[in-house]
């Protein structure tokens, strides 16, 4: 199994459809930002942006695994990170 | 010596508090609270209770261990001193007998390690777990030591009454507050409450590595076949050089009874300068050649990832205020390969402060500092210290894992091959080799700064 997509379908979730936990505060920041880190170090695929300049990047938080490295990873602090309210979001089985 | 000190003391319990009338509007206050069932909030809750103290434990997930994943082997010896013989009533996967480092290549891999039938013998030297039934063992311990757990609480706020802890609050849907005389943060590596309560500025994309991780299964007899291993024992390998692609950082194997725990990962600084995340780097290190066939025909049953604080010594925040104690990774507890253990102790360690403070009835920062004294005294800070030059070196070298993995791989290659050539046009021949990736006085220049380290 190789794409991320496919991975994060294993993953089990809770998700909490009335509360958001991953905000972009400000998205002229993200307009501006040339390097979009958080498309590409967010393990679990939940930045997503269509490569259109202008357009928003989009926050697909029900599938976020909680680590909190792209409040981090982001040069400008646009990401505004809380974990999710109790009982809900990842949980992991495994290890 | 202060370490020993509370092995001395006699057992002392407090007498059992009268339940006053609960009246409606007022939060309830326990004595203490810990936020976060990980190993260190567990440890921390359970000794407190069976010193008498009125104990509150808070998870915001749904179960103890839900919430993180990667590795895991723990330090058996350490934890059996806090726990005496833990391996009968934990569910663990495989007694480690086998401790491996590989430094990898493209497409090749040195490797040193160690082997040992005598490591299969109790206390055990590490076993691997599974994180959900680890934390549940040590969370039930807490709890049967007569703490109370709550689960599906996330605390999203500490409360101050004149610069002292007084309590917490809990996020909707609870939405509620808990009062106590000494909060214990344990919330783990992106602990957000001591950030936010700015107790702790060490949280940086530097400090911090993220790490992907994937469990694979396979049948047991496979991983034993696989990995040259009698029934039951398992190994834990350390990957180094290539899994990061060019940067300083690591991968590990680990083996569970039916199936594979890898990952890799670094800094979520170098990620960010990289351009990539760390599932490129689980895909690229799945791919490598002498990794592959141990992985091979295995399912995939779990994918994720988290963070580590890898800032070493000099990250470790404050760990002591008025009415409140850091422990384990929201500390920056973290050596080498091993947290857990520091967890768990520190956990212990803060127990130990907060009965203190209690009996006392001084909840001040002078006084809970007997934390911070016992974690000095303590293998735990006196290791952390010594390898605090070599978190120093891999930051300002960033090439080294990297570069000499290269090296030795290349050099072994070399060796390894019969030319028809005599020994010593051979040696030269190697050294024209290696030293063409990295010029003789550079290399000079690494081995002094590394020798320095080593040295102390
Ligand atoms: C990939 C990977 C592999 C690893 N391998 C090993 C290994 O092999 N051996 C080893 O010893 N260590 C290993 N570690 C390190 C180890 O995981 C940590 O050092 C250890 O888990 C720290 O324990 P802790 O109790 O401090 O934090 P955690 O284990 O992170 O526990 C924190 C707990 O607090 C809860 N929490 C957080 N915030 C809140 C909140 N606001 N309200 C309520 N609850 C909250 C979380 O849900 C969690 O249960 C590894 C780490 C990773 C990421
Ligand atoms: S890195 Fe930050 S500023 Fe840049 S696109 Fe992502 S969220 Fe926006
Ligand atoms: S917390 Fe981790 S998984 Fe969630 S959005 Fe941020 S980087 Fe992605």
């Amino acid at each position: 199994m190789t794409s991320t997509a496919a991975k994060v379908s294993l993953i089990e979730f809770r998700p909490d459809d009335d509360w958001q936990h991953i905000v972009i505060a400000d998205q002229e920041e993200c307009r501006r930002c040339p390097d979009k880190n958080c498309l590409r170090v967010c393990p679990a695929g939940v930045f997503a942006w269509d490569n259109h300049p202008g357009h928003p990047v989009l926050v697909r938080y029900k599938q976020c695994v909680e680590c909190g490295a792209c409040r981090l990873a982001c040069p400008q602090g646009a990401i505004e990170f809380s974990y999710p309210r109790g009982g809900y979001g990842v949980v992991f089985h495994q290890g | 010596m202060l370490n020993e000190w509370f092995k001395t003391k006699k057992p002392h319990k407090l007498p059992p508090r009268t339940q006053a009338a609960s009246t409606a509007a007022a939060p309830r206050k326990y004595d203490a609270i810990v936020v976060g069932a990980g190993p260190s909030g567990a440890s921390a809750a359970c000794f407190m209770a069976r010193d008498g103290l009125d104990v509150l434990l808070l998870e915001r997930g749904p179960f103890p261990g839900a919430k993180t994943c990667g590795g895991a082997a723990v330090i058996a010896e350490q934890i059996h001193e806090l726990f005496p013989n833990f391996w009968e009533e934990c569910r663990y996967e495989r007694i480690v007998t086998r401790l491996d480092y590989w430094w990898l290549n493209d497409d090749s891999a040195v490797t040193a390690g160690f082997t040992s039938g005598r490591l299969a013998a109790a206390p055990y030297n590490r076993l691997s777990v599974k994180r959900k039934n680890f934390y549940s063992w040590l969370a039930a311990k807490a709890v049967s030591a007569g703490a109370t757990l709550l689960l599906g609480h996330t605390v999203d706020d500490v409360l101050l009454d004149h610069g002292r802890t007084v309590g917490v609050h809990v996020s909707p849907p609870q939405n509620t507050t808990f009062l106590a005389d000494i909060v214990i943060l344990a919330d783990g590596a992106n602990s957000l409450l001591a950030e936010r309560a700015g107790l702790n500025s060490s949280v940086t994309a530097k400090n911090l590595s993220l790490y992907a991780k994937e469990t694979i299964a396979l049948p047991p007899e496979t991983i034993e076949e696989r990995f040259n291993l009698p029934p039951g024992q398992g190994a834990a390998i350390g990957l180094i050089g290539y899994p990061t692609a060019g940067f300083n950082g690591t991968g590990s194997i680990h083996l569970f009874r039916d199936g594979v725990n890898i990952n890799a990962g670094m800094s979520v600084s170098d990620f960010a300068a990289g351009g990539f995340g760390p599932g490129d780097l689980l895909e690229r290190i799945k791919k490598h050649p002498r990794i592959q066939p141990l992985l091979a025909g295995g399912v995939t049953a779990e994918y994720g990832a988290a963070m580590i604080p890898e800032g070493g010594y000099h990250a470790i925040p404050p760990l002591v205020h008025p009415g409140l104690l850091i422990a384990g990774d929201a500390a920056s507890l973290v050596n080498g390969t091993q947290g857990i253990n520091l967890a768990m102790w520190s956990g212990f360690y803060a127990a130990k402060a907060a009965f203190e403070a209690k009996k006392s009835r001084d909840f001040s920062a002078r006084k809970l500092s007997l934390y911070r004294t016992l974690l000095d005294e303590s293998f735990i800070l006196q290791n952390m210290r010594a390898n605090a030059k070599a978190a120093a070196l891999q930051r300002d070298r960033p090439y080294l894992f990297d570069l000499y993995s290269r090296m030795a791989n290349e050099a072994a290659y070399q060796m390894a091959r019969a030319y028809p050539m005599p020994m010593n046009a051979k040696r030269k021949f190697i050294w024209h080799k290696v030293t063409s990736l990295q010029p003789v006085g550079k290399i000079a220049a690494d081995l002094w700064q590394v020798l320095k380290v080593v040295k102390g």
